[in-house]
């Protein structure tokens, strides 16, 4: 019986601090932080399509694209389902910022690792779309 | 006979209600794997079977002979954004396979004989595939470095749903054969579309 007191309270523990960090102070500036990427460039549609290409290539479906508002939602499903959402918006009026959020089956990936790979993707892709632009 | 069935069940319940805070534990905070947004080493390849390149026709002309061929194999149209080059489409179809559903209902029946004594009518058969949710994206992208060519990047997924309406299956659809007759339709799509353009 101590045991299992023991194991519930390690579950409610595991899972509190998960939830506790959305509204912990500090905690979302760095969650912006590790979600976002600025380019040097202005080339809307060369950003938007790259991040597109890098979506396809990581296995994802996309839900919706606009080019207006520029957001791209998709989709990935495998024995997992993971959804994203990138919005480009301009900065400082020379720079994009393109910054993507995610949910691993209900809950939002707040993990540095998956933000940082998805970007070192992109940066792959935008490489190419910033040399075509020069 | 009874009794010792009767023993051996009251062994097993506090051994279940010691692992389920275990299961709980890997059910609610399962991690998200490793390569879940890294290329893999498939990549290239799969890029492969999922591109096509079109010379000599617009982008317009491409995305527009695309939700021909789409609307001929029954897909509707959930998103098409001409800006990007990209379009959205699903479907809702058939996944019965014959074999794998006889191989399916024999494993049923079979678990059927084993747990006869409970019951299971309501069971039998319900575990095999019934519907296929298929979700498909294609892009459209310019070529980088031939101003008169595209490429055209088509990525499928399906869920497929079982009899007693539960999840069975949710993938991304790798299989080459499905990607080259789409690509077989579209080309001739694309054709048709340029000539009567």
């Amino acid at each position: 019986m101590r045991i299992l007191i023991v194991m519930t309270l390690l579950v409610l523990a595991g899972c509190a601090t998960q939830t506790a960090a959305i509204t912990a102070g500090g905690s979302q500036v760095e969650l912006r932080q590790m979600q976002t990427r600025e380019y040097d460039t202005l080339d809307k549609r060369g950003t938007l399509r790259s991040v597109v290409a890098t979506l396809q290539d990581l296995g994802f479906v996309i839900d919706k694209a606009d080019y207006e508002l520029a957001t791209i939602s998709a989709t990935k499903l495998q024995n997992y389902e993971i959804r994203m959402t990138v919005i480009v918006r301009q900065r400082d009026g020379d720079r994009l910022s393109v910054r993507a959020n995610a949910r691993f089956n209900e809950k939002p990936i707040e993990d540095p690792k998956s933000y940082q790979d998805f970007f070192s993707a992109l940066d792959k892709a935008m490489f190419l779309t910033l040399h075509k632009v020069d | 006979m009874t009794l010792r069935i009767t023993h051996h069940d009251s062994d097993r319940v506090p051994r279940f209600v010691l692992l389920a805070p275990v299961i709980l534990l890997i059910g609610a905070c399962a991690t998200i794997p490793d390569d879940a947004f890294r290329l893999s080493e498939s990549a290239l390849e799969t890029r492969q079977l999922q591109t096509r390149e079109y010379e000599g026709v617009t982008e317009i002309e491409i995305l527009s002979a695309s939700s021909a061929v789409l609307q001929d194999l029954g897909y509707a149209l959930d998103e098409v954004e001409k800006e990007l080059g990209v379009l959205s489409a699903s479907k809702r179809a058939d996944a019965k396979n014959a074999a794998e559903t006889a191989g399916k209902i024999a494993m049923d029946v079979a678990d059927c004989l084993l747990t006869i004594f409970l019951g299971c009518e309501s069971d039998s058969f319900q575990s095999s595939k019934d519907v296929q949710d298929i979700k498909l994206t294609l892009v459209v992208l310019p070529d980088l470095d031939n101003s008169n060519a595209h490429t055209v990047r088509v990525t499928i997924q399906r869920v497929i749903w079982a009899r007693n309406g539960e999840l069975y299956d949710q993938e991304t659809v790798n299989d080459a054969d499905v990607y080259q007759a789409f690509f077989d339709k579209l080309s001739k799509s694309v054709f048709l579309e340029k000539e009567s353009g």
